[in-house]
């Protein structure tokens, strides 16, 4: 299987969460499309680290792992919090970055 | 036309690999288009759980075993057990929050869609050739054209699975990377327990609640540097200090300072 099949997937899931991310307002869903571009951009590392035959892409991904386990672990708290403030998930809630 | 052949040839070495690969970009596609079209956040987050096993999946036909536990444990496991638990516990499982105006929708969709086709573009020509095969079914190297020989070839006989060749990169080039990364969870630990730290506040009182919560904060913040000065003080500018809140304070009488001693003129401030 040529290397180009799997980057054509992740480019594909990459831009499914990038229109989820445009496209929904819930708090939650926003952050469930970022990780899907997270594990978009794992499959093009792993596909690279193949064709290459080096074990820096696996690195890379297992980093990326662990950052998107720490931000997943801030963000859920932050969008708790949130929802205990505002009473809403909703992004587009005016005045949100204000203060 | 040659170039197909000569992929049908490569191909013809590891059919599973390919039966492998559709099946689960199928499934990896497929859940993906429903995590964002889903309106029920609870069945979008399993689709999710359903496209991180099927990345898993396409991990495993990469030669990466190692990542593919990694993805099922942390991304399948944890990340979207603290998902479902966000959702169940704030009960928003059923709010219909697409964007508002159709022109953002329209936006969106067409943005995407430029993106998908310019990096499709970019892959599909060059990583697509019989070149870029990799592992047993890789043509054999042509002049100046190596072969792809893959990670099996990498990892070496006594470690099929790969996790001492990634291990001793990890732990040789990436060491300081590794370090960082435990500094990077233990401050995310720290964070997540002060963001979840209960207030007690409710929506519509919130600026007035906010501004209680800042006078406490910086009360305590006061408190804290009293005490530090307190040490090095003489009692007698305590006790003064203890005479200006209106206490009633004998010096004769007053102990030698202790480093929570101060914290009572400052309580006394903040109750009245």
């Amino acid at each position: 299987m040529a290397i180009g099949y799997y980057l054509v997937v992740s480019a594909l899931l990459f831009s499914i969460g990038l229109v989820g991310v445009l496209l929904r307002r819930n708090a939650i869903v926003l952050f469930m499309c970022i990780e899907l571009m997270l594990n978009s951009v794992n499959l093009t590392l792993a596909a690279a680290a193949r064709l290459w035959g080096g074990p820096d892409g696996q690195v890379f991904v297992f980093f990326v792992i662990v950052v998107a386990a720490a931000e997943v672990v801030v963000g859920l708290a932050l969008i708790v919090n949130l929802y205990f403030r505002r009473g809403t998930l909703d992004v587009d809630v005016p005045q949100l970055l204000r203060w | 036309m040659m170039l197909l052949a000569q992929a049908a040839e490569a191909g013809a070495g590891n059919t599973s690999e390919i039966v492998l690969f559709w099946v689960f970009a199928v499934l990896a596609l497929g859940s993906a288009i429903a995590v964002i079209t889903m309106r029920n956040i609870v069945h979008g987050a399993l689709m999710l759980v359903l496209n991180f096993l099927a990345i898993a999946g396409l991990y495993l036909t990469l030669e990466s075993a190692f990542l593919s536990i990694i993805q099922v444990l942390v991304y399948a496991g944890a990340i979207m057990v603290l998902f479902l638990f966000v959702i169940m516990l704030l009960g928003v499982d059923n709010d219909d929050l697409l964007a508002s105006e159709p022109t953002t929708r329209v936006l969106a969709v067409a943005g995407g869609a430029l993106l998908a086709g310019a990096l499709v573009f970019a892959f599909v020509g060059p990583y697509t050739s019989p070149a870029s095969v990799c592992g047993p079914a890789a043509p054999a190297a042509t002049g100046d054209e190596v072969a792809c020989e893959g990670l099996a070839a990498a990892y070496g006989e006594e470690d099929p699975s790969g996790v001492s060749f990634l291990g001793r990169a990890m732990f040789t080039r990436y060491t300081y990377a590794f370090e960082l990364s435990a500094l990077l969870l233990t401050v995310a630990t720290i964070g997540a327990v002060i963001l979840a730290r209960r207030r007690d506040l409710l929506p519509e009182d919130e600026d007035e609640a906010d501004l209680v919560a800042a006078g406490t904060v910086a009360a305590e913040v006061e408190g804290f540097e009293l005490s530090g000065d307190a040490v090095a003080e003489p009692a007698a500018a305590s006790g003064q200090r203890r005479a200006e809140v209106g206490e009633s304070v004998v010096p004769g009488e007053e102990p030698p300072d202790g480093p929570d001693e101060p914290s009572g003129p400052d309580r006394h401030e903040r109750e009245g």
